[in-house]
């Protein structure tokens, strides 16, 4: 029998909102997108291998007359294996850890084993070495150690947009969203000692200066600042490519820094001292004390000599939809026709350490 | 024209069919969506958790029993990625359980207090009263959702009214 109790519970709980309209049709099409694909028809199996056969068959002639014109090596034999795609992320040769958040959700995974996938994040950002992830959850700025443990957790009024631990560590900058404005924070790196630096900045993920004193930031007229923590003051910076900055990269050993908007970059090597490059410009980072930017509309990696200006161009296939580096090594995401791949590592040498399927949004790309 | 059975969409989905299977999702989005925001309390996290069931539930598809009902299974897989969900945000944020501030208007004090009552409430305790006086199911529906004896549901269900009672009375005694 119903009780005075659960006639109440009834009415409150029971006046349920109802979804918004856009939500089901983003999750139609993540669902559709999980359905396996159909077997082929039989009678499509067929014309299909008597297509083969025939194609075989002409190919045959074909490169039996080419070899015996001497035009063409043929051999037959093992054909190599097709390299298996990277469902899961993995961290390359030399680096101490790697992070991305894919379709909102945060994958990491370090050196030391310590891995995570899934987790609903806003921004995340590893620690120095990777020992450490932060991460933006619900209302929270939350810190992980290695073995998934919570380190700590902060909270804040809004939701954390971008995350950046300092060099040695000790300091986090990090940026909210809240009441309609991005406002930055700087916090201890044991979740203590909160501060805001600036009440109106644009969400743009801070760089930290080698030495850990200061940081670059990107304000709300859409200029770098730099903000020394030791004096508490603030420096405007002079270089500022068209369109306002969109990335920061201060140099891995160094005090240069470099900054892109849509359409070009700029590299300050010393504070009023700068040159600039016009390119369409998808990300920016350091190998080395050389400078990188991903140009040509997301084409190419260039890489700058800072004595000559000359550019030395790697071509990417596909577009590069993120970037980052951490010095050293650098991390890009490149969106094709059929897949998203993550690729990783060295100048001189990387690999493919996560592949997608098409459409999969990458971004908070971060290697350690 | 009649409408096509579960079975006969679920096999269609099952050999490809994307229009059978985007009439599924039709039949079933909104309970799911509203299982799930019954479960979590918020807007962002129900369509996460929805989306989430979904996606699941038709990649699981193969593995799926065609003989037993979709709606209970796919409910099941909702409200287990729900559970997941909350019990990791309390362990890594460290959060409140989540409060329901969302699931009606709240006018009268009576329903305040009633309200701010099921948020304390433990998460097992909680998800069983949502699901039954907010989504509407029997205690068996409860128990096949999420894969509990019928027994437990029962005890759960009373044990929490027991404790709702309590926390109202002490409201009013306050």
């Amino acid at each position: 029998m119903s009780t005075e109790l659960e006639r109440r519970l009834e009415e409150l709980l029971g006046a349920a909102p109802e979804p918004e309209a856009g939500a089901g049709e983003e999750a139609l099409h993540r669902a559709l997108r999980a359905l396996r694909p159909a077997p082929p028809a039989r009678r499509g199996l067929r014309t299909a291998a008597l297509a083969f056969a025939a194609t075989l068959v002409l190919l045959a002639i074909a490169a039996g007359s080419l070899a015996a014109a001497g035009a063409l090596h043929v051999s037959f034999g093992p054909k190599a294996k097709a390299r298996p795609a990277a469902t899961q992320l993995s961290v390359p040769e030399g680096a101490d850890g790697i992070a991305a958040v894919v379709d909102g959700r945060l994958s990491v995974v370090t050196r030391g084993g310590f891995r995570l996938q899934g987790l609903r994040v806003s921004a995340a950002a590893l620690s120095p070495h990777a020992l450490y992830v932060a991460a933006g959850i619900s209302r929270s700025l939350v810190a992980m150690a290695p073995e998934g443990r919570l380190a700590w957790s902060h909270r804040v009024r809004g939701t954390v947009v971008a995350i950046a631990w300092a060099p040695d560590g000790l300091r986090i900058g990090y940026v909210v969203h809240a009441g309609g404005r991005f406002v930055l924070h700087v916090i201890w790196g044991n979740g203590t000692h909160d501060a805001v630096v600036d009440r109106t900045v644009r969400p743009v993920r801070p760089s930290w200066r080698a030495d850990s004193l200061a940081f670059a930031y990107v304000g709300a007229g859409g200029k770098a600042i730099v903000y020394d923590l030791a004096h508490q003051s603030r420096r405007v910076v002079a270089a500022a490519p068209m369109g306002g900055v969109t990335q920061l990269a201060f140099s891995p050993t160094g005090a240069q820094l470099a900054v892109a908007g849509r359409r070009g970059f700029a590299v300050e090597d010393r504070p009023g001292r700068s040159f600039s490059k016009r390119t369409l410009v998808v990300g920016i980072g350091w190998l080395g004390d050389e400078p990188v930017a991903v140009g040509s509309g997301g084409h190419a990696i260039l890489r700058i000599d800072p004595q000559s200006n000359a550019i030395a161009p790697k071509r990417l296939v596909g577009r590069a939809i993120g970037f980052q580096s951490n010095g050293y090594r650098f991390v890009v995401a490149l969106r094709s026709k059929g897949s998203v791949r993550v690729l990783a590592g060295t100048w001189s040498s990387y690999r493919l350490v996560l592949g997608l399927p098409p459409g999969t949004a990458v971004r908070n790309l971060q290697i350690g | 024209m009649r409408e096509p059975s579960d079975r006969d969409l679920v096999r269609r989905a099952r050999r490809g069919d994307r229009e059978a299977a985007a009439g599924l999702f039709r039949r079933y989005w909104r309970d799911a969506w509203r299982a799930a925001f019954a479960i979590t309390g918020r807007r962002s996290l129900a369509d996460d958790v929805a989306a989430d069931g979904f996606e699941r539930a038709f990649a699981a598809l193969e593995r799926f029993d065609e003989r037993r009902p979709f709606g209970p299974w796919l409910h099941r897989i909702v409200a287990n990625r729900a559970l997941d969900l909350l019990r990791a945000e309390r362990r890594l944020a460290d959060e409140e359980l989540p409060e329901i501030p969302e699931v009606a208007p709240v006018h009268e004090s009576g329903d305040r207090s009633l309200l701010s009552a099921v948020a304390q409430l433990s998460l097992e305790r909680r998800v069983v009263v949502v699901l039954r006086y907010g989504v509407g199911m029997t205690p068996k529906q409860i128990a096949a959702t999420l894969d509990l004896p019928v027994g437990t549901v029962n005890s759960r269900l009373a044990r929490a009214l027991e404790k709702l009672r309590e926390l109202v009375e002490l409201e009013h005694v306050d």
